[in-house]
């Protein structure tokens, strides 16, 4: 419970910090917020004006504490280029953003542990082998080339599926692939290895004394042990899908939460980018938070004492 | 010190057992391979259980007494190490080819085996509540809540304070005795025959040590059951063995009541043994140990496996293997060339 508090604190802490990161980085990035806001015939007055109105002038702490305030209040503003309401952008794309990421985490988490377990399970056949090939392909493989080799190949050779857009099944499955295959090929090798590695514990053998079957022995308690390791870094394997998603959104023109964010950023589309960051930043913090929970929960050493 | 004669078993006197062996180990090898070389680490090891006897095995780390007992389960890291040759009777089956399936159903119902380690040998994230109720409930048809009585009934049994809520502890929670308890009372759940405790208090401290094993003893007594106690230490098996087989590279060298065995050792690597207990006695002395190393199994004397470090070892030790015999006293050692043993 002590620890779960303490994971809590330093939750906001980051939380804090962050949002003060995410604010001076956009306005140190240079380029001009005003210019998507006003026509390009606008003279140099006809601009100020409208920085002054923006409050764009003012010393970075005073406009962040002003920005701050107002999301207490729950203003979250209007985006600077098509003035869209920003409340209705987060759950438009959200939405989207949401199905993408779950798409993967269960990709993640459903295709690699039982993949690993296999390769565990049948270690050194021909399984194993190309399995293992497989999880070393996918890591070393950037993402952005592997979402082109695949839009490639399934879309353009054999087209079986869409090369783009939102937001049927059909449209999902390229970019829930190329957005899990990172994390998945992770869990494939750590799946694997915490088994074998529990697999030759003693405890193994005084279940097997106990009469048990081996799919009890490996399928309940190997297994179990091994989760330990996998939970503790789910936390991170969610960070990296958020992560990703802005790329691979952009991609595929998936219209989720990453795909705003970096239209917004390129444009200097202030109040667009901060939430938008803030919110990333929310999710895999909460993430973490839930995967140090998850741990506490999988682990009864850290339960007590 | 259990009586036998009462019980049955292998009278002191020692000439013919009773009743029929339990257990019966006929002509064992196991062997461990690698890609490079393949030995074997029991050489063709014979031995017999009796109902209700404390049979200790005892020799040096690496003798191949655990992998013996592991045999017997068959429990043997497989591979490396597997059995090669040879026949485990129990009631009229041999273990060594049964099926998978009809061997885990012997496995703790009939013999149960405890380990040297009880902090390593207990799963870690289950509570010990939960791994009991799974060895009942693996045996008996039986309703969780009936076996997770039972196992409150064996965690009492075995002298745990508090046995139901430690039914909900993790074996982080418990002490090394507590953890070994835990591991007596799953073993004894199901009221085995034949109970193999694998140095159970080696790796506990000396004071809980002699409790483990009165406690081992108490249960031995009480459920008349079959005790195999593998230790190296013999002041464990001067208090509670009926009868004792003693182990040197991969064989039995010499087995005895456990009387005649301290008294009148006639083997000369369990003379040594004895030799170099230290004793409480007016005059300090050094301690007496026995010369040399015990051979490498991959490179075994074609001879007796003791003769390199033998003071009495002749021509003929060197060549030839003794077998396993009786003499006209009714002991059964291995050995040409026995003398008399001068503590």
């Amino acid at each position: 419970m002590k620890r779960v508090l303490a994971r809590t604190v330093y939750m906001v802490i980051v939380l804090v910090l962050s949002s003060i990161a995410v604010f001076y980085a956009i306005r140190l990035s240079g380029g001009d917020a005003v210019a998507a806001r006003v026509p390009a015939s606008a003279s140099a007055e006809e601009r100020e004006a409208v920085r002054e109105q923006l409050g764009l002038n003012d010393p970075f702490h005073e406009q962040y504490f002003d920005y701050m305030g107002r999301l207490f209040t729950g203003d979250l503003g209007n985006s600077l280029t098509n003035n869209a309401e920003i409340g209705k952008l987060i759950t438009e794309h959200g939405k989207n953003s949401l199905i993408l990421g779950v798409a993967a985490f269960v990709l993640v988490f459903g295709v690699g542990i039982p993949l690993g377990m296999l390769a565990s399970l049948r270690r050194n056949s021909w399984w194993d082998g190309g399995i293992m090939t497989f999880s070393v392909a996918g890591m070393a493989v950037p993402n952005f080339w592997l979402a082109l080799l695949a839009v490639w190949l399934f879309a353009s050779v054999l087209g079986w599926l869409p090369s783009a857009g939102c937001c049927g099944p059909k449209q999902l499955v390229l970019p829930a692939v190329v957005l899990a295959m990172e994390g998945m090929a992770l869990t494939v090798r750590m799946t694997r290895s915490a088994m074998l590695e529990n697999l030759n514990q003693d405890f193994v053998r005084t279940l097997r004394s106990g009469g048990l079957s081996e799919s009890k022995v490996i399928g309940r308690h190997v297994f179990r042990n091994a989760l330990v390791p996998i939970v503790s870094l789910a936390g991170l394997r969610i960070g990296q899908i958020v992560g990703y998603a802005l790329v691979v959104e952009t991609i595929f023109g998936w219209p989720g939460l990453g795909q705003v964010l970096v239209n917004a950023v390129l444009r200097r589309d202030y109040p667009v980018a901060q939430f938008f960051s803030l919110v990333l930043i929310t999710v895999v913090l909460l993430s973490n938070w839930l995967a140090d929970v998850g741990y506490t929960v999988v682990n009864p050493r850290l339960r007590r004492g | 010190m259990a009586t036998m004669t009462d019980q049955g078993g292998w009278p002191s006197g020692g000439d013919q057992p009773v009743s029929a062996p339990l257990l019966s180990i006929e002509g064992l090898r196991t062997m461990v391979s690698s890609r490079r070389d393949s030995f074997d680490v029991v050489r063709g090891l014979s031995l017999d259980i009796y109902p209700n006897e404390v049979l200790c095995l005892v020799g040096e780390s690496g003798c191949g007494k655990s992998i013996t007992a592991l045999s017997i389960m068959r429990l043997l890291p497989n591979p490396p190490v597997r059995v090669r040759e040879g026949k485990i009777r129990f009631r009229g089956e041999d273990l060594l080819r049964l099926s998978g399936k009809r061997m885990r159903s012997i496995r703790a119902d009939s013999i149960s085996m405890i380990f040297q380690d009880p902090l390593t040998s207990l799963d870690p994230v289950f509570t010990v509540g939960d791994v009991i109720v799974e060895v009942i409930r693996a045996h008996r048809d039986v309703s969780k809540d009936e076996a997770r009585r039972l196992a409150g009934d064996a965690l009492a049994k075995v002298g745990l304070p508090d046995p139901i809520s430690r039914l909900g502890s993790y074996p982080h929670q418990l002490s090394g005795g507590m953890r070994q308890r835990v591991m007596i009372a799953m073993a004894l759940v199901l009221d085995p025959d034949i109970l193999i405790a694998d140095e159970p208090t080696t790796a506990l401290d000396v004071t809980v040590q002699a409790q483990i094993l009165d406690q081992l003893v108490t249960e031995q007594r009480e459920r008349n059951m079959a005790m195999l106690l593998i230790t190296h230490d013999l002041a464990v098996v001067a208090a509670v063995a009926d009868r004792v087989a003693v182990m040197y590279a991969g064989e039995i060298v010499e087995q005895a009541p456990v009387d005649e065995l301290f008294e009148d050792p006639r083997h000369p690597y369990t003379q040594g043994l004895l030799r170099a207990l230290p004793k409480v006695s007016a005059t300090r002395r050094r301690l007496d140990p026995i010369p040399g190393l015990v051979p490498s199994l991959q490179m075994m004397p074609p001879g007796c496996a003791f003769a390199p470090r033998c003071p009495h070892a002749l021509d003929r030790c060197w060549n030839e293997q003794p077998e396993l015999a009786t003499d006209p006293d009714g002991r059964v050692f291995r050995c040409f060339n026995p003398q008399p043993f001068a503590g």
